[in-house]
């Protein structure tokens, strides 16, 4: 008894979350708009098509600037309406990290927290942490003014892909009943970037992954993939302009934008803490379709509240 | 592709949450020797994976699979998909091997992912 409770303790994984919504760009409560304006921190963004010519517009000119703070501290605001800015290479799980909305968040550990002499609450995810959320972004704790920062350029990589077996979807069918299930869908999306072979046999030693079923063949796919410190407008404008690509004549069903939150930000949506736990999962992934209705995944992990 | 039809917006507001219903996980790990300049494929790779597993839970607690949806011989680096209740011991096992073929070898897991994260890409 004792050796098969311990078995079924292997056996478990960390939890998750993915909610999948439907709707169309046309509605006039779609929520599209407020989810991505609430998801602040974003570190890279992928806009794919898949089948017919030409790039993909709009992501080449996504602005992509922000400002990053090394650890700790950020003296200077610009224009509240446009400064965002997260600490550098800190651990939300184990280093203090601060972020810029403007509205000043810090996910700080026990020592700082009792220097600060700030109000806060606990962590709900790290025993040792604390999460504060400030009023006013600039009163900082002069402790964090002093340190250096340093504006952040995005940098945009473009691949195409030939003959890329491609799952068929249904705009209607979110659930996948008839075709292409949400998280094999996910699935897919990922090993194309990572350029994996979704044609193996099902003897094969290596790998016997495939692209769902059922599917079809593409001449062509065009991944853009900005990345930098990415803010929700710029997201906006990109999400206009895609939709703006099926007015095209020769375009193709769907397109599909990946957007992926910073694994190591204190928040994911709205001012939700966020932590890392074993991959600081905080995505989503818009499925755009030629008739103005989208699929929308948001993902989260084992800290982190469900997604809006 | 098949196309939902005419312009409209008609469409009504759908929304479904999974919890837990991902049915894998995804590693992307690093394999590193003691003596450097090394080279093996993905075959060789993966059989010093599964000998990781028997060494560690027996023949009967290594048999699951998994797959190495990418190796890269030049780095060694790879990418996995294990079922989720596979999950823990092919990390494990990863985490506890120390040699293979009487050569000194580690591998490093990089980073667990789902398939959301996975979507990133390298």
């Amino acid at each position: 008894i004792q050796t098969s409770a311990m078995f079924s303790e292997l056996q478990k994984c960390p939890r998750n979350v993915l909610v999948c919504e439907r709707s169309s760009f046309m509605n006039e409560k779609s929520r599209h708009d407020k989810h991505v304006s609430q998801h602040y921190f974003n570190y890279k963004v992928s806009a794919r098509r898949y089948g017919c010519d030409g790039g993909v517009s709009g992501v080449e000119e996504t602005g992509g600037w922000g400002w990053m703070g090394a650890l700790t501290a950020l003296c200077v605001l610009c224009d509240p309406g446009r400064f965002y800015a997260l600490s550098y290479k800190t651990r939300i799980d184990q280093d203090d990290v601060v972020a810029l909305l403007p509205l000043l968040i810090l996910s700080v550990v026990k020592d700082t927290y009792e220097q600060l002499g700030l109000e806060g609450r606990p962590s709900q995810y790290y025993g040792s942490s604390a999460l504060l959320v400030g009023t006013e972004a600039w009163s900082l704790p002069p402790c964090l003014s002093r340190y250096p920062w340093k504006e952040l350029q995005a940098s945009v990589d473009t691949q195409t892909l030939r003959d890329l077996p491609c799952p068929v979807l249904h705009g209607d069918d979110l659930r996948g009943e008839t075709a292409c299930e949400p998280h094999a869908f996910l699935e897919w999306l990922g090993a194309v970037a990572f350029v994996i072979c979704s044609e193996n046999e099902a003897t094969s030693f290596l790998s016997t992954y495939e692209c769902p079923e059922p599917r079809t063949l593409v001449d062509q796919a065009v991944l853009c993939t900005v990345t930098g410190l990415l803010l929700p407008e710029d997201i906006h404008s990109l999400l206009e302009e895609l939709r703006r690509y099926f007015d095209q004549p020769k375009s193709s069903s769907w397109l599909s934008l990946v957007v992926h939150g910073f694994a190591d930000s204190p928040i994911s949506w709205g001012m939700a803490e966020h932590g890392f736990h074993k991959g600081g999962e905080n995505f989503y992934s818009f499925v755009l379709f030629k008739n103005q209705d989208y699929w929308l995944h948001m993902g989260t992990g084992a800290n982190d509240g469900c997604p809006p | 592709m098949s196309d939902p039809g005419a312009v409209g917006g008609s469409v009504t507001y759908q929304r479904l949450v999974h919890k837990n219903s991902s049915g894998f996980h995804y590693m992307k790990v690093s394999l590193v020797f003691e003596k450097e300049g090394k080279r093996i494929d993905g075959a060789f790779f993966k059989q010093l994976i599964i000998s990781a597993l028997r060494n560690v839970y027996g023949e009967i607690g290594a048999a699951f699979p998994f797959d190495v949806l990418k190796f890269e011989e030049k780095s060694l680096t790879a990418v996995l998909r294990v079922y989720n209740s596979g999950l823990v011991k092919l990390w494990s096992a990863l985490t506890l091997l120390g040699s293979y073929q009487n050569e000194t070898c580690a591998v490093r897991v990089v980073q667990v992912l789902l398939p959301y994260q996975y979507t990133g890409g390298p």
